[in-house]
This record gives C-alpha cells, sequence and structure tokens, in this order.
C-alpha cells in the first residue's frame, strides 16, 4: 500500500514537474526581466516547425533556438509584439502560431466546432419533445 | 420533414468521412507545410561566399536566369543522398544551381564538395542560420526554384528524389 502511494505521488510529481520544462537556456535569457517575459510569451505561442506539436519554448530543436534567439533580438531591438509575429508568419506562415487567426481562411476551423454544437443541440431538443410525448400517450 | 432532418448528421458524416478517405489516398506528406513564400521575391541578403573572398550578393545572383536553390551541409545525410540529383540539374544546364552552405564548417564543406563533386556555381554561407529562417527554411536539404525574375516557384523539404527531380524538370519547362 506504502508503495502504491509512492508511486502516485512520483508520477504525479513527474507530472508537476513536466509542465515546467522549458528549452531555454541560460546564455539565451535576457538582463531585462520584463524583456525576458515578453520573449517567454511569445516564444509560447509560435510553433516549433521541426517537432510541430511543441512551441519553441519547450523544443530543444536548432531551428527552435534559432527562433528564440532572434526574438530576443528583436525584443532588444524595441520591435512590437505584432511586428515579431509578422516577422515570423511572413516567412513561415499563420502555421507558426499555435493559435490560429480569425481569418477568412480559418473561418471553417472555429465556427464548423459551433456549428456541430448548434445541430447537435438541436437534436437533443427534438428528441426530448418526441419522447415527452411519447411518455404522455402511454 | 422530420425523417429527412434526421438524414442531415449521416450526410455531414458521410461526406468528413470522404474527405479523411480523399486525403488518405492521394500521394502528400502531411507533415509538409507549404512555404510562405511561394510567387514572391526572393529574400535579399549579403553573405560571405564558400570559394572565393567576394561577398556574396543575393541581388547579383537572382533575377538573371531560372536558378535552382539547394539548402545543404556537410553533416546532413540526405544532403549526400540528393547530390546525385543536384548534380543532374548542374549538368542538363537548363537552370543555375546555387547551393546555401547551412550551419556548416567552410572547410569541410569544401572538402565534401571536393569529394562528391560541386554542382553549384556559387555557394553562399549561413553560418547562424539566419538566411534560412528569411527563406523559411526548418528542414534542410531544401530546394527552391527561382524564375528568371527572382520569384520563387517552388519548394520542396527533404531529400530530391528520381520523382522529385522529374517534377522539378517540368515546372522548369513550364517556367522557361
Amino acid at each position: 500500500m506504502k508503495n502504491k502511494n509512492l508511486i502516485i505521488i512520483m508520477c504525479l510529481l513527474i507530472q508537476f514537474n513536466l509542465h515546467d520544462c522549458y528549452a531555454v537556456e541560460p546564455n539565451e535569457i535576457l538582463k531585462n526581466a520584463k524583456q525576458e517575459e515578453r520573449a517567454r510569451n511569445i516564444s509560447k505561442n509560435i510553433r516549433c516547425m521541426v517537432c510541430q506539436n511543441q512551441s519553441i519554448d519547450e523544443s530543444s530543436a536548432s531551428l527552435a533556438k534559432d527562433l528564440r534567439i532572434l526574438i530576443r533580438e528583436q525584443i532588444k531591438d524595441k520591435k512590437k509584439d505584432d511586428e515579431i509575429y509578422k516577422f515570423l508568419t511572413d516567412r513561415y506562415g499563420d502555421y507558426i502560431l499555435l493559435k490560429p487567426p480569425f481569418k477568412p481562411n480559418t473561418l471553417a476551423l472555429w465556427l464548423l466546432p459551433l456549428i456541430f454544437c448548434i445541430i447537435g443541440l438541436f437534436i437533443v431538443i427534438i428528441n426530448n419533445k418526441k419522447s415527452k410525448k411519447l411518455i404522455k400517450n402511454i | 420533414m422530420k425523417k429527412q432532418f434526421f438524414k442531415i448528421p449521416i450526410i455531414f458524416f458521410t461526406f468528413i468521412l470522404s474527405i479523411f478517405l480523399y486525403l488518405l489516398i492521394i500521394d502528400r506528406n502531411p507533415s509538409e507545410i507549404p512555404s510562405n513564400l511561394l510567387n514572391k521575391n526572393v529574400p535579399k541578403f549579403v553573405t560571405k561566399s564558400l570559394f572565393n573572398s567576394k561577398k556574396f550578393f543575393s541581388e547579383e545572383e537572382f533575377g538573371n536566369e531560372t536558378t535552382i536553390v539547394n539548402f545543404f551541409a556537410t553533416w546532413c545525410k540526405p544532403c549526400r543522398d540528393e547530390h546525385v540529383y543536384i548534380k543532374g540539374f548542374a549538368k542538363e544546364k537548363k537552370v543555375r544551381v546555387i547551393g546555401i552552405n547551412y550551419k556548416d564548417d567552410p572547410e569541410k564543406a569544401i572538402q565534401w564538395l571536393k569529394e562528391f563533386g560541386n554542382p553549384y556555381s556559387n555557394v553562399a554561407i549561413d553560418k547562424n542560420g539566419k538566411i534560412a529562417i528569411d527563406w523559411g527554411v526548418y528542414g534542410i536539404p531544401e530546394t527552391f526554384l527561382i524564375s528568371s525574375n527572382a520569384i520563387i516557384q517552388y519548394r520542396h523539404v527533404g531529400p530530391i528524389t528520381k520523382k522529385i527531380y522529374k517534377k522539378i524538370n517540368l515546372i522548369i519547362e513550364k517556367t522557361d
């Protein structure tokens, strides 16, 4: 029993640790804490083009490191967040953003789940009414 | 009327299923991301040239004739695999072939080209990978086809195979 609890605690600890796993190396970190925070926030929204399911903040791929350094350089050059995002999307397209923007070509992506939910809800309501009628008739 | 209404989810489901089936059947690489630079001008850059002391000016290199740009490195095994096809492009003399040596040791790159043959009319050095980022490169080898007016026509991610070699040659013929 004790062993079981220990395993559960260890699994939980690993789980919590994984959330804080970042690939940022000490020599990449900016001295200015505010600028570093901005860099981290941008990096968390940028997809690693090599791993594709990780942000560049979490990825240890060489390209992810290059992009992290580039973002920090641009922040030091006093570029705004929008300008940095534009720089990246101009080269890699919207795919590099982990959260796709709301644009005409992404309308289906954003609206289809809502449309399916409405259809589902509609079907549930109609079915509900039907079954109520059936119960009354019985 | 009500019966027809309940057909809608089935029609939707069949429609989505047919899309999935179609995507499974067609010949495509789902991890390949289309280039955002297609039909746009070649990025401008200035860097060192691998073979001579002269600088490499992209504006001088592109915009005169149809050109193939190949990102390569000596440490990249697939680059060696596709090298025979890059040499093929240079041999056929339909296009000019430019190399961009990505994050590599220049001396090793010179040695590598001596050993396997040099199909490039000029090689630009991308020491820190910044030129590659400007081209939207995410995994070398990558090959671009540039028209004579310096517009990016095609991009291939990964090593060139016999099939891709034929495909690029067809695009070259159309571009001409």
